[in-house]
């Protein structure tokens, strides 16, 4: 049906368009929240790749958003201007220096244990492409564990779900080099290309919303692929795909790893935008909820999810300025998902893509069959 | 003629249950064997154990001079086998179409088949394919959709798009109306002479119009090998198995 995915296509464009374009009516405070809002789009669009294409309802996703977002406040953190003022030779976070080690050097190599690490993240560079790649490594290492042993549906959930409140722990514990609790704080803007990207200018929002964009085309194109295809056939029968020849488990890897990487670059813009890193990133809470937005938006679609996300959080944002609905809100959250996954269990994405069905095919039958070329009678 | 399959003195115990015991077949380029037995004597085991599911206690298996003894499945896959189950299983949120890609693909690797769509020439094979499983009306269908009897085709064809060396059909005709069997005695009968082909099967009808050589099991071991008038003849088939209940 070559009219539904030209449909399909003109949504991708149309979405790209609104927010490539939303710059021009928005001022500087809208701007800043909406781009936080993409972020979450893109932790949308990681989940739909995941648990849309892959099968995989990964309950922890926050992990790989919470690593990402701690390897670029890493480096955010030492360009802050009161990391630069410590009088060191390297900067210093101020928190290293509540928590050094009694008599230590005020210095990154040695302040106190495990200091030494913050080093290369003095280089943003270092930063970004940590948090690109510590998700995808750790997302690699993890999935090649439970995949070889064809661990799969909600095994893979709680096993997600435990590791992500074992590294939340584990940050909150190592409080001399994570800040504990308190996240990182206080940090610098970050300067790529001699650019820096003040969280309330609009430069800053185009990198958000055009790697939003691009995210979106590459994991759509990547799903069309036919290793995209292969993995839908794992989704429906992993079994009968491994007597086809394939190997399971380096296709369950791969694109683990890609929706982990997408969920890094998301923590990672996340901080340039919101200037924190904390803990939180990895409650249990934070990694339902984006769950809830995926499955709303339509969790086979990846710009179902990615419009669900956005569209709940700016429900919220609206719901938030009358007092008696932000009491009400997780309520009425809870109520929509309980009514669409009762009344549209493909989601919203679903929805629109039935609808579409049906507008197509009335559009088809009022054409006469004679009008319809012999080549796609034959291939219908 | 040269043997594509040999098995020699292939077992498996569970727990001390010998589900099949000391197998040996030779299956020549081009044969279409079927395999009869009652339930539970030991075909479904067998075929397990040739496509890798089981791992084997006793015995060899040989794909032409290959030894594929106890290889994992995909690799016994690659080898040139391919596997259609007793309960029939394709991608039920893919169309028919999109099913049949999947078998086409091919490469093994996720990085291989980081490209978009099949190779011309297995694109050919595709339509071919759709119009020899009967499913070129159906081919955008969805194939959760599709009614039992077209499912076991899709698999059928999963099967033919791979284009393994040895095919193992386990009760292709299962669940099947009398029409649906006949029609899909006609693929399995266009199939012979270019694929090799061992067949699981209950339905003497459907046996009938395609055996040329029939294995039968009984109680996990072979109990006689001919051809069909030499099998209905057979004394200790008809006491083992069609003296008891009749072949049905
Ligand atoms: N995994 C298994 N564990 C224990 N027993 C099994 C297993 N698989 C098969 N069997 C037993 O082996 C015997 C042969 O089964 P099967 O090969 O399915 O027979 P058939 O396909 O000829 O009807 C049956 O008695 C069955 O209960
Ligand atoms: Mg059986």
């Amino acid at each position: 049906m070559p009219g539904k995915r030209t449909l399909d296509y003109a949504a991708y464009a149309v979405f790209i368009a609104l927010i490539l374009c939303a710059p021009l009516v928005l001022e500087e405070f809208w701007l800043n929240r909406i781009a936080k809002f993409l972020v979450y789009g893109l932790l949308g669009v990681a989940i739909a790749l995941s648990w849309g294409y892959a099968g995989i309802l990964n309950l922890g996703q926050g992990l790989f958003f919470g690593l990402g977002a701690y390897m670029m406040a890493m480096s955010l953190k030492l360009a802050s201007p009161t990391s630069l003022q410590q009088g060191s030779a390297t900067p210093v976070p101020d928190f290293m220096l509540w928590n050094a080690e009694p008599g230590a050097k005020t210095d990154l190599c040695c302040i106190n244990h495990g200091s030494f690490l913050w080093t290369p993240f003095q280089n943003p560079w270092f930063g970004i492409g940590m948090a690109v790649l510590a998700p995808v490594l750790v997302a690699t290492v993890i999935g090649w564990v439970m995949f070889r042993k064809r661990i799969s549906g909600v095994f893979v959930s709680i096993i997600m779900l435990a590791l992500v409140l074992l590294v939340r722990l584990v940050v909150i514990d190592a409080q001399p080099l994570t800040n504990g609790f308190n996240g990182l704080t206080d940090l610098g803007n970050l300067t790529v290309l001699g650019v820096e990207l003040d969280p309330y200018e609009v430069v800053t929002y185009y990198v958000v919303a055009g790697t939003l964009a691009l995210a979106l085309i590459a994991t759509r194109l990547l799903v069309e692929t036919r290793a995209g295809l292969i993995l839908q056939a794992i989704r429906d029968d992993q079994n009968r795909v491994r007597y086809l020849g394939f190997d399971v488990p380096l296709y369950q890897v791969f694109f683990f790893a890609v929706s982990a990487g997408i969920a890094g670059v998301a923590g990672l813009l996340y901080v340039v935008v919101a200037q924190f890193a904390s803990p939180t990133f990895m409650d249990l809470s934070f990694s339902i909820t984006m769950v809830v937005w995926a499955a709303v938006g339509g969790r086979a679609s990846l710009l179902g999810a990615c419009i669900g996300a956005i569209g709940i959080n700016i429900i919220e944002a609206g719901a938030s300025e009358t007092q008696a609905l932000v009491q009400a809100w997780r309520a009425v959250i809870g109520l929509i998902f309980v009514l669409v996954v009762l009344y549209l269990p493909r989601g919203v994405a679903g929805f629109a893509s039935d609808a579409a069905d049906a507008v197509l095919s009335r559009f088809g039958r009022k054409r006469p069959p004679a009008a319809r070329p012999a080549s796609e009678r034959v291939a219908s | 003629m040269s043997a594509v399959l040999t098995v020699d003195g292939l077992g498996v115990a569970f727990a001390g249950f010998k589900a099949v015991d000391g197998v040996s077949l030779i299956i020549e380029e081009g044969e279409l064997r079927v395999l009869l037995g009652a339930n539970g004597a030991g075909k479904t085991t067998l075929m397990d154990l040739i496509s890798g599911k089981t791992k084997s206690t006793q015995g060899r298996v040989h794909l032409r001079d290959t030894d594929i003894t106890n290889w994992e499945e995909p690799a016994i896959a690659r080898a040139g086998i391919g596997r259609k189950f007793q309960i029939p299983s394709v991608f039920r949120e893919l169309t028919v179409r999109r099913n049949l890609e999947v078998a086409g693909c091919g490469k093994p690797g996720v990085f291989a088949n980081l490209r978009f769509g099949l190779p011309r020439a297995a694109r050919r094979r595709l339509d071919e394919v759709l119009d020899l499983i009967g499913l070129a009306d159906e081919a955008q269908t969805v194939a959760g959709t599709l009614s039992h009897g077209q499912t076991q085709w899709l698999e059928l064809g999963l099967l033919v798009m791979q284009d393994p060396k040895l095919l193992l059909l386990d009760e292709p005709t299962a669940g099947m109306t009398a029409a649906e069997t006949l029609r899909t005695a006609d693929i399995i009968k266009s199939l012979r002479g270019t694929h090799t082909i061992i067949v699981v099967e209950h339905d003497m009808a459907f046996v009938r119009e395609i055996a040329q050589r029939i294995t039968v099991m009984h109680l996990g071991q072979v109990l006689a090998e001919g051809d069909m008038a030499s099998i209905e003849a057979d004394p200790r088939v008809r006491a083992a198995y069609l003296g008891s209940k009749g072949i049905h």
